[in-house]
């Protein structure tokens, strides 16, 4: 309260207006005073609200509606668990799964960095092409391709 | 199993979108008879009384037969369908139309012949027309609490916002609306014709 003026029932006025019924229950009974302009202001705006056009629905709408719903399918059941969603898990087990595929990552980059696994592997990966002095003048034929096109034309 | 519509009518709003959920279309047509009017309204206030506006109240119903499930807490279904009414007129709104005709509010202004007295009517259309005129938020904030008496916590919660901007935006609302009014303000409080009151 300021100067015997109560700031928050001026609150109360310019946000839900001069009728107590529309104000937040806990607060209807609070004590007015004070407050005469904003009180008067309230009125004036709640008069000129209650001016507003009085609205209902078409008195067809609601079949229309269900007509609709008649022809509309509906989509994929999913139903909600009573408790709501469950809570959520912390970091740690969020990331848990991710830790032992980072590990065998980093062990398999180690172990092949070192070739510690070399002897595992057949020849022809490990140096075979390597080894091999005779490689082939055409890899797949594609030397061959002019002579192909010259018998055809031939 | 129920079939009775009357037995319905008894039923929780969770029962109803449980039946709902299983293809009940009487389950579903309670919920409709529960909740279109105030759907409709809301829809009416926040687009002047747009032509479409039957068709984006139904919009929000169709949403929630195609599935029913998506609302997680059965008792706040009336702010369910609110919320996503209302974010169809923000849609809308927000929508280019070019030439479009239903885009232009259905209310007309009676400011267009400022001469002639204004009788009950004329005034409830330019008010009509002055709240559809509001910002967004704050013209959703006046239908829920003001038109629609919902309480400042769940009209809170259908607009996802603290209470104290609810507040805010009301008190704006209602200023922004008495300065647009100022005009016509000494008439509409207190000279209205006597025709059609």
């Amino acid at each position: 309260m300021e100067n015997g003026k109560d700031t928050r029932l001026d609150q109360l006025l310019a946000s839900y207006g001069a009728d107590r019924a529309r104000w937040p229950e806990a607060e209807r009974m609070r004590d007015g005073g004070g407050n005469e302009p904003a009180q008067a202001d309230a009125e004036s705006i709640d008069r000129l609200l209650s001016l507003a056009s009085t609205v209902s629905a078409p008195a067809d709408a609601m079949s229309r509606l269900m007509q609709r719903i008649a022809e509309e399918p509906q989509g994929a059941k999913v139903i909600a668990f009573p408790g709501g969603s469950s809570p959520p898990r912390s970091r740690v087990f969020r990331y848990a799964a991710a830790l032992p595929l980072a590990a065998s990552l980093a062990l398999g980059v180690y172990l092949g960095a070192m070739g510690s696994l070399d002897f595992m592997l057949p020849t022809s990966i490990t140096g075979g092409v390597a080894l091999n002095d005779e490689m082939p003048d055409d890899l797949g034929g594609v030397g061959e391709a002019d002579a192909y096109a010259e018998e055809s034309l031939t | 199993m129920l079939s009775d519509a009357s037995a319905f009518r008894q039923m929780t709003d969770a029962g109803l979108l449980e039946a709902a959920a299983g293809r009940n279309h009487a389950a579903f047509g309670e919920i409709v008879s529960r909740y279109h009017q105030p759907v409709y309204r809301l829809v009416w206030r926040m687009t002047a009384g747009a032509a479409d506006a039957e068709d984006i109240a139904q919009e929000a119903f169709v949403k929630l037969w195609q599935n029913p499930a998506q609302v997680r807490e059965a008792g706040a279904l009336k702010g369910w369908l609110m919320r996503v009414a209302s974010n169809a007129v923000i849609d809308r709104s927000r929508r280019p139309r070019h030439g479009d005709l239903d885009a232009a509010p259905e209310i007309h202004d009676p400011q267009a012949r400022p001469d002639a007295p204004l009788d009950r009517s004329e005034a409830a259309k330019l008010i009509d027309g002055r709240i559809a005129a509001l910002p967004d938020r704050q013209r959703l904030a006046l239908s829920l609490v003001y038109f629609e008496g919902l309480s400042n916590i769940d009209a809170a919660q259908v607009m996802d916002v603290s209470i104290e901007a609810i507040e805010s935006l009301l008190a704006r609302a209602r200023r922004s609306l008495k300065e647009s009014l100022s005009a016509e303000w000494r008439e509409l409080l207190g000279g209205l014709t006597e025709t059609g009151r």
